[in-house]
């Protein structure tokens, strides 16, 4: 299995502006790594780069073995914003099936296979009953569930996934949470952004980003109090060296998010 | 019954009639994306570029279909170059190309001799003066653009979505986006001798927005579109048969006037389903 991820003096630009400067880094294969940084980091450029969706300025990218462009047809990927225009009659259903894309390309009409996995990351989801909804109907926690289940509907061996609980309601949270889980049982490597501290602590490897990758490897050797000051700056950490915890504006809580549907009973 | 059959008893309203349904059933189908993609200003300032075009055919006596086609060209690769070399927004620069392509082919067209009947002629269209070799022409395009549509929804879709959300399912959304452009010049082109470069617009645009308010899947949505598109130019050639009025005018306005009595209706019932949700 390759890795999802290996650079070598990676330089990436984002609008003619550096975003991430002359980093080295291996994402081990089959694994959950966390990609965690403050605001304008670099992270989400460096996941776009890992994705084939950011061109590489200088150095050297490869994803599964081969050029992130080649490595695209192989990785489900997770926007973080999509910004759906109102009112357009964009079903679920359709939106979950956008993932079967890649294997149907252009014109091939879907089969029997296709609709089960659209089916099948509609009922991982807990989304069944939301499936002849409009897109636009949905609470944000709600969406993000669909974009997720259209990422479990696309063949992959590897899953990306940009700030996927930054401001959700629990269950939304948790039903994500169990298929960041239940991906890396089935040998999936998973990679996503985050910035809570608490989520980079249970994946399996941490990349800390600072306009260049500060540091990475194991939870335990990433997270420590002299790495987070020269990624966060100093007064951003508080708490003892066994658990430092930042004061990360950026960061969200999603308890205190409102993710009720607008259909849902108030009381 | 009288009433609705008078206005087509002749050859050239028949004509009419069948010019404004091939062009509304092209436009409300390119419509529809147009919508979906959040393009409608685009839209808008498109069916106008192509107006020097037409202009520069009409007093050189050339085709001007071709004319239509090379202002089209340049009304793209003018909003794009405006995009690329500045930091401005793309919509400063369909709106830079949108009032001088439109100046640009007013000040073309003055040179003309019969300068007001062709301006009039190029803006709201001749349905009344619709030829068989016009209606050949335009069913060739209607086909080329709904065989379009059907090949090409799924990029489409996906780039209406997300673009970055395409390209990463690999859906091309560069090209997509540029055979959307030319789906788009494709039925401009093929309706304006019909309803007029003007008007042509409401035809792209009102019917797609009627049936966004209706639908509860996209492919209903075409379907609707295409309905409420037909129903516009029959509708409109009757009533301006009847009260004397400018044809494609008439015919432009129906969808419009659909749509604003449609959106109170739509309104309330979703307030309704909203309420018998939380009961």
């Amino acid at each position: 299995m390759h890795a999802p991820g290996q650079a070598t003096d990676l330089v990436l630009r984002y609008d003619g502006h550096l975003a991430v400067d002359r980093s080295s880094l291996e994402l081990p294969a089959g694994q959950v790594t966390a990609i965690i940084g403050p605001n304008g980091s670099g992270k989400s450029t460096l996941l776009h780069a890992l994705a084939g969706l950011h061109e590489v300025a200088a150095g050297r990218l490869e994803v599964l073995g081969t050029s992130a462009a080649r490595a695209q047809s192989q990785i489900a990927y997770v926007v973080q914003h999509v910004a759906v225009p109102e009112g357009v009659p964009i079903t679920v259903r359709e939106v979950v099936a956008m993932g079967r894309y890649p294997t149907l390309g252009w014109w091939r009409r879907p089969r029997r296979e296709d609709r089960e996995r659209v089916r099948a990351a509609l009922a991982a989801l807990e989304i069944e009953d939301l499936a002849a909804r409009h897109l636009g109907e949905l609470s944000g926690g709600q969406r993000q569930r669909v974009y997720v289940a259209q990422a479990l509907a696309q063949d992959h061996v590897a899953i990306f996934l940009d700030e996927p609980l930054t401001g959700l309601d629990m269950v939304s949270a948790r039903a994500i949470d169990r298929i960041i889980h239940s991906e890396h049982e089935a040998g999936h490597s998973v990679v996503l952004t985050t910035h809570d501290l608490e989520e980079a602590r249970a994946a399996d490897q941490v990349v800390l980003m600072a306009g260049r990758v500060v540091a990475w490897g194991r939870p335990e050797e990433v997270l420590t109090p002299a790495h987070l000051t020269s990624a966060y700056g100093l007064g951003a950490l508080h708490g003892d060296a066994q658990g430092p915890f930042l004061d990360d504006p950026h960061a969200h809580d999603p308890a205190r998010d409102d993710g009720i549907s607008p259909g849902a009973p108030a009381g | 019954m009288q009433w609705w059959v008078e206005p087509f008893l002749l050859g050239f309203q028949q004509r009419a009639l069948l010019g404004g349904l091939l062009a509304a059933l092209m436009a409300s189908v390119v419509g529809v994306w147009l919508v979906l993609r959040g393009m409608s200003f685009f839209g808008d300032a498109f069916v106008h570029g192509v107006l020097p075009g037409i202009a520069l055919a009409v007093v050189l006596d050339l085709n001007v279909y071709l004319g239509a086609a090379v202002a089209a060209v340049v009304m793209v690769a003018g909003i794009h170059y405006v995009h690329r070399a500045t930091l401005l927004k793309e919509d400063t620069g369909i709106g830079l190309l949108f009032v001088g392509m439109l100046a640009l082919g007013v000040v073309i067209i003055s040179r003309s001799s019969s300068y007001t009947g062709s301006l009039t002629s190029i803006l709201f269209g001749d349905a009344l003066g619709v030829t068989a070799t016009d209606l050949r022409w335009q069913a060739g395009v209607v086909v080329v653009v709904l065989v379009a549509s059907v090949l090409l929804y799924r990029p489409f879709l996906s780039l209406s979505f997300s673009a970055t959300k395409a390209s990463s399912l690999g859906m091309r959304p560069g090209l997509a986006h540029a055979l959307l452009l030319v789906l788009i010049a494709v039925a401009v082109i093929g309706s304006f001798r019909t309803v007029g470069t003007l008007l042509v617009f409401g035809l792209l645009v009102g019917p797609a927005a009627t049936a966004a308010l209706v639908s509860r899947t996209i492919p209903q949505m075409f379907v609707v579109s295409m309905v409420v598109g037909a129903l516009s130019v029959w509708l409109g050639l009757v009533v301006s048969y009847h009260l004397q009025t400018a044809a494609s005018a008439t015919m432009a306005l129906v969808p419009i006037v659909l749509f604003f009595v449609i959106l109170p209706v739509t309104r309330l019932r979703r307030r309704a389903r909203a309420r018998a949700v939380t009961a």
